[in-house]
């Protein structure tokens, strides 16, 4: 083709074709794509909107003070008390048990796997934690349910319920294991390895180099995990909705059962409910009450990562 | 340890103490950590086993009304009413039918055969013929045999009846021809012998010794089977006429009967039976402590027979024994090679213990393998008409005939202004009428269930525990997780529950969620890699937003589905606005809510997983493309998206594993707990498997904590399933670029 085009060097080869042209289609596929993005943001939107709408409805009902419900210790629709503290309390409760066992386990896990294991040990054992994570919550909900609470039962005695925030925590704890296990694991993956040679180079042990160099290099990774696990711990809804028991408790004692606040709006909202009561408004505002906790919680973890991060080169 | 310092660091031996301290600690801590991981794995093993046990095991079920009794009834009017067929209660009338119709066929005890053998002919079914050693070695399949059934403890507190018992034994073969049954091997005779000095406490070293009635005295009483009783009895004269004082006493109540006198009322001394006693039976002895004892005394056989002018007829499979006796015409319909002969039937009357004894044996059928037609007449049988006409207009039997509603009521009803679903549904298959019959007439109840360990490991307890508690129960083991269960929907009873609503429902949800999240999260994902420029501030806010999003507890999710998709747009998820009016859809909580909720929910994971996988892609491809003169949606969809795809696709089926196990949002959209009609469409009322199983868990019955594991074990089959494929994808992509 070149050769039978004229070669004409002095003459200026209009360019304009070339520019960029407004194309119909490519357009349109543009515009589809962002509005795709911005069903996200449509979402966030929705979520916002719904649950302030209806909170808002709840609050400027006449049976519901705003104060009460952030100080008072007693959650019952019927005779218009609503105080948030049971279901909160329980809440709390149940994510401190779960933390407490899924820091420790999650984190050994974590060391174990990233500064102890084999490359092949790791590659085999890793999915286990996969695995771990991929159960449906509902599945916990029935291990607690029909393993842990009896066996509870059968080393405490029956003080312990059958419904109790004890089991439930600890199942929540378990369920959390591979997030603070998976997340904490690529924080010190993440610690290059001339820190590790180093401080072998001065004469510590693994141990040492483990506990005092890489842990305290990767802390704003393993803090981020912890910060998005008790974030997950206070929204999982199915082990307490099953295993933590139905009707809000205000107490602290483990071995009885509390209603937290996702169980309460998983059972008011699976009965019979009727649009525009105040039992139908006050889990919105127990459902905003959730959103912000855990909102504020990713948006600390997040902050962590991006602020207190070490950059190596 | 500072002693020994010259500089502040440990020499010498505070030096190796320090060292292998040091070492120590590094050790245990080691072991630490690595048991934090076993732990782990621990509680995963726990977790499934748990599941697992709980799936399996024995149960302790009682029918209002057996299966095979309706089977038997069925067959045997089946039987009886098929053309050219005479029953009777008078074998001799059947004998003098066969003899004097060249075309007859029939049955009846062997006995009555060998009194008549001249103006018969015997048939050999499977190839045999029934004597005394095909019907002690179970070729011969037509056969039962005759026991008594006694106890040690019975026979230590009466002495007689182990005499009366072994005295039986050791003549009933001098007698037993001459009943019309047959004999059992004297070899097998002495071994029985055996087992009853053994309960009688005598030396079973040396020889048998004969018992002489006239050493005997006390009362003997006996009950049980008709059958055993011609026998029982010729036996007791002989053994009076011999020289014993006392007095026996037999009666004719029939097998089952004379088991429970012996086992359950303790009154009576012998039972006799013509079949094996059952496991539960057993049981149910023992925990009276009447470990019963089995002596077989003989075989009864049933005769099949011909009269001597049909030549052609020899031998008899089961399977063609089964069809002479209820459908076929002529002779040729049960082999092709035989002649067009009409079949004259000649057969014991319904209530004979031998036609009960032929339709058991011969026909192998049970109850979800009989016609529609059969299972619909049992079950008109059985519930009153009511209760008929209502399950008729919830879905009718036959789309071109009524049941239970008569014709002029049923145009009526169609015609009205509401008419019910019946009128236009599809008919009741017969899996669904066997249903039916299951939970109306059948009615399984399951009084109890144990668990799979405990099933092994106290099995025994179990079984002798049922058996007091309820004798007419029956200890079968279970698996939870059955065909029954994938196929039948939930129910009030634990026994007749399934999952197959759940799992369709599931399905249809996920595929609306598919149908949405996919394209959506995809194009978000090409959106955000691709076009979006970091610059612009609104493309950061959907970025960050994406992440927060990620965050949001699930039951957030389900309270936005519930204001907006089951209320706001009401209209339309109810499918109002498409003209669906059905009554039973539940107000916008529908499939398609549910579906576009799970949407939302995994939309940012699908994004972010996308996001990756598109960043995986070579920018040198892009380039590559431009340089060619693509546009920019050429070079995404030629270039971009093929090497993108894999990622894309593992990351959206973990996500779509993890919409299938997610329960919390669609508690508070409203998925109903008690469907039992299949799911239809996107606009149909709906649960889901998670839904089922936490439904079930949380009910007090213990037979629901049972179907809720077979129902978690469904879905983790299932997850498994997905994830593999999933991992399955990635591996190989990696594979691929290494």
């Amino acid at each position: 083709m070149a050769s039978e085009a004229p070669l004409a060097p002095t003459t200026r080869v209009d360019t304009s074709a070339l520019d960029k042209k407004p194309r119909a289609r490519e357009t349109i596929i543009q515009a589809l794509l962002f509005i795709a993005g911005a069903i996200s943001i449509l979402t966030t939107v929705g979520i916002v909107y719904v649950l302030v709408s209806q909170a808002w409805l709840f609050f400027s009902d006449q049976q519901v003070n705003i104060v009460e419900f952030f100080t008072g210790t007693t959650w019952q629709p019927r005779i218009g008390r609503f105080g948030v503290w049971p279901l909160l309390s329980a809440t709390l409760m149940i994510t401190t048990i779960a933390m407490f066992v899924a820091l420790p386990a999650g984190l050994g896990t974590a060391i174990y796997l990233s500064e102890y294991a084999a490359p092949r040990t790791r590659a085999r054992l890793k999915p286990i934690l996969e695995i771990l994570a991929g159960i449906p919550t509902v599945v916990y909900g029935f291990f607690a349910l029909t393993f842990m609470t009896p066996l509870l039962q059968s080393i405490f005695g029956p003080q312990v319920q059958v419904f109790n925030t004890l089991s439930a925590g600890i199942v929540v704890g378990i369920l959390i294991i591979p997030m603070v296990g998976s997340m904490s694991e690529d924080a010190l993956q993440a610690v290059p390895d001339s820190l590790r040679q180093a401080a072998y180079g001065i004469g510590a042990t693994k141990l040492e180099t483990s506990l005092r160099i890489v842990v305290p290099a990767a802390i704003s990774g393993i803090a981020a995990a912890v910060v998005v696990a008790i974030s997950r711990a206070i929204g999982e809804t199915m082990v307490v909705t099953i295993a933590a028991g139905s009707g809000p408790n205000f107490t602290l004692n483990p071995f009885e059962a509390a209603e937290t606040l996702t169980g309460h709006i998983a059972r008011i909202s699976g009965g019979d409910l009727s649009y525009d009561s105040v039992d139908y408004n006050s889990i919105f505002a127990l459902g905003l009450l959730l959103f912000v906790i855990t909102l504020i919680l990713n948006m600390i973890s997040r902050r962590i990562v991006a602020r207190f991060r070490e950059v190596y080169e | 340890m500072a002693q020994n310092t010259t500089n502040g660091f440990p020499e010498g031996d505070a030096l190796q103490s320090q060292i292998s301290g040091r070492h120590l600690r590094g050790t245990i801590w080691r072991i630490v950590f690595l048991s934090t991981l076993i732990l782990a794995i621990i509680v995963l093993i726990i977790l499934l086993v748990t599941i697992f046990v709980d799936g399996f095991g024995l149960v302790a079920v009682q029918n209002v009304v057996e299966p095979e009794s309706l089977v038997l009834d069925y067959v045997e009017t089946d039987m009886l009413t098929a053309p050219d067929t005479i029953a009777s209660e008078d074998d001799n009338e059947l004998v003098a039918g066969i003899a004097g119709d060249p075309d007859g066929t029939g049955f009846f005890g062997y006995a009555f055969y060998a009194n008549n053998s001249d103006k018969l002919r015997l048939v050999s079914i499977e190839n045999t013929i029934p004597d005394d050693t095909t019907t002690s070695d179970g070729s011969y399949p037509l056969t039962r045999p005759l026991e008594l059934i006694s106890s040690a403890s019975v026979i230590a507190a009466k002495p007689q009846v182990g005499q009366f018992i072994l005295y039986y034994l050791q003549h009933v073969n001098e007698e037993i021809e001459n009943i019309g049954y047959f004999a059992i091997p004297d070899a097998e005779i002495s071994e029985i012998e055996l087992a009853v000095m053994e309960a009688l406490g005598l030396d079973t070293s040396g020889s048998v010794p004969m018992i002489d009635p006239a050493t005997v005295s006390g009362n003997i009483t006996i009950a049980g089977s008709s059958t055993v009783f011609p026998l029982t009895e010729r036996i007791a004269e002989r053994f009076k006429a011999d020289g014993y004082g006392g007095e026996i006493n037999i009666e004719s109540i029939g097998s089952s009967a004379g088991i429970r006198a012996f086992c359950v009322d303790g009154s009576i001394d012998i039972a006799n039976a013509s079949r094996k006693i059952l496991p539960e039976e057993r049981a149910a002895c023992r925990s009276n402590d009447r470990d019963p004892i089995e002596s077989q005394v003989g075989t009864d056989a049933i005769a099949v027979v011909v009269n001597p002018a049909n030549t052609f007829a020899d031998n008899l499979s089961l399977e063609e024994l089964g069809i002479l006796f209820t459908t076929a015409a002529v002779w040729s319909d049960v082999d092709g090679s035989w002649p067009d002969n009409p079949v004259h039937r000649y057969i014991p009357g319904a209530d004979s213990g031998t036609l009960d004894f032929f339709a058991s044996t011969a026909f192998d059928l049970r109850l979800q393998d009989l016609p529609k037609d059969a299972l619909v007449a049992i079950l008109g049988a059985g519930i009153t008409e009511n209760v008929g006409r209502r399950l008729e207009r919830e879905q009718r039997f036959y789309n071109n005939a009524v049941v239970f509603n008569s014709a002029e009521e049923w145009v009526a009803v169609c015609s009205s202004d509401e008419p019910p679903a019946g009128c236009t549904s599809e008919e009741r298959s017969q899996n669904n009428v066997y249903l039916l019959v299951q939970e109306r007439i059948v009615q399984p109840k399951i009084l109890q269930a144990w668990p799979l360990t405990e099933s092994i490991f106290n099995r025994q307890t179990i079984i002798d525990e049922v058996g007091a508690t309820y004798p007419d129960a029956r200890v079968e083991f279970r698996s939870w997780l059955n065909r029954h269960f994938l196929n039948s929907p939930t129910s009030s009873q634990p026994e007749l529950a399934g999952f197959r609503t759940a799992i369709l429902g599931s399905i249809f949800v996920i595929i609306i969620c598919i149908l949405f999240a996919l394209p959506v999260g995809v194009g978000a994902a090409i959106y955000l890699e691709e076009y979006a420029s970091q610059d612009k501030w609104y493309n950061r806010i959907i970025q960050t937003n994406i992440y927060n999003l990620a965050g949001v507890p699930s039951i957030i999710y389900g309270m936005l589905g519930l204001a907006i998709f089951v209320r706001a747009l009401e209209p339309i998820t109810s499918g109002a606005l498409f003209g669906f009016s059905d009554a039973a859809t539940a107000n916008g909580r529908t499939i398609l809510s549910a579906g576009l909720t799970l949407g939302l929910l995994i939309l940012p994971i699908i994004i972010i997983n996308g996001q990756e996988a598109i960043r995986a892609v070579p920018n040198s491809l892009r380039q590559a493309s431009y340089g060619l003169g693509a546009t920019k949606w050429d070079t995404v969809r030629s270039h971009v998206l093929p090497g993108a795809i894999p990622g894309i696709l593992t990351g959206s089926i973990l996500a779509f594993s993890r919409a299938i196990g997610e329960t919390a949002p669609l508690i508070v959209v409203g998925a109903s707990t008690f469907v039992t009609v299949d799911p239809t469409g996107p606009f149909s009322k709906f649960t889901v498997m998670p839904i089922l199983i936490y439904n079930w868990t949380s009910r007090p019955q213990k037979e629901y904590q049972y179907l809720a594991a077979a129902g978690i074990i469904i879905l983790l089959v299932l997850l498994i399933i997905m994830n593999s494929l999933a991992i399955y994808l990635r591996n190989r992509t990696q594979g691929k670029r290494a």
